[in-house]
């Protein structure tokens, strides 16, 4: 199994960063995102939280022995459940993969979070496991590595991205 | 706006997220947590369930949602399509 792990500051508001979430993708940024649906939307009438459940697809190639193994796929899909507390300022999403499941697990959590000490500004903070199937255990190493490195590799892309809609969200007011 | 699963869904996609996004921001995060845009949801969701099922993804998320469902077992389902 293979963890990754990664933390930002963004100089706006978690109102700002909440509502700018919705509105991510597309970014230049991110390309391999292709489609995002709202498949749930709920607000908790006692708590006032915001549960959404969403389904992402993406285009990415993968290469060689991979790509044979998962049968030459290059859509993949996700899902991902987010809640949103707006009295305590906590937006928090979980994503699974819904493709190749059975080959490789990569289950991510994200958090934003109001800055206790400046509240102008949001934590953002990331957490990724990725884990492959028995069935490939042999290969494990390797194509947990690969993963590692392409989730690392989209996770900055992701973040540079969201600072750019954050801006332009910004301009816009 | 981002795109949709299925491109014929592309058009209410568009309708509903414009009118979730004034909502949240104009109401949901100043304390007004009265659900709008139901209508435009429940053709959208119609719409993009259609697209999942042809595509057969229906199936992988009936399996991912018994690990982690979308509603818990506490909360009401009033309304759950």
């Amino acid at each position: 199994m293979k963890l990754f792990e990664a933390t930002h500051t963004f100089f706006y508001n978690w109102s700002q960063v909440s509502a700018a979430n919705w509105r991510k993708y597309p970014n230049d940024n991110c390309p391999h995102v292709v489609a995002i649906d709202v498949l749930d939307r709920k607000v908790d009438p006692e708590t006032g939280v915001l549960r959404t459940e969403r389904l992402i697809t993406c285009h990415q190639t993968i290469p060689g022995m991979l790509n044979r193994l998962c049968g030459g796929c290059t859509i993949s899909y996700s899902r991902e459940v987010s809640e949103i507390d707006p009295q305590n300022k906590v937006l928090k999403m979980t994503s699974c993969n819904l493709s190749m499941n059975h080959l490789i697990n990569v289950t991510e959590t994200v958090t934003y979070t109001e800055d206790p000490t400046n509240p102008s500004r949001t934590l953002f903070k990331q957490e990724a496991r990725i884990k492959c199937g028995e069935s490939i255990s042999r290969f494990a190493g390797y194509i947990e590595n690969f993963f590692i490195q392409r989730f690392r590799d989209n996770a900055a892309q992701g973040r540079q991205g969201f600072e750019n809609v954050l801006m332009g969200q910004h301009d816009k007011l | 706006m981002s795109q949709s699963i299925g491109s014929q869904c592309n058009e209410l996609k568009k309708e509903y997220d414009e009118c979730f996004n004034k909502w949240y921001s104009e109401k949901f995060l100043k304390g007004d947590i009265r659900p709008e845009c139901e209508e435009l949801f429940k053709k959208y969701k119609d719409c993009v369930m259609n697209a999942v099922k042809q595509k057969q993804i229906d199936k992988l998320l009936v399996e991912a949602r018994k690990d982690d469902p979308f509603t818990s077992s506490n909360s009401e389902n009033k309304g759950k399509s």
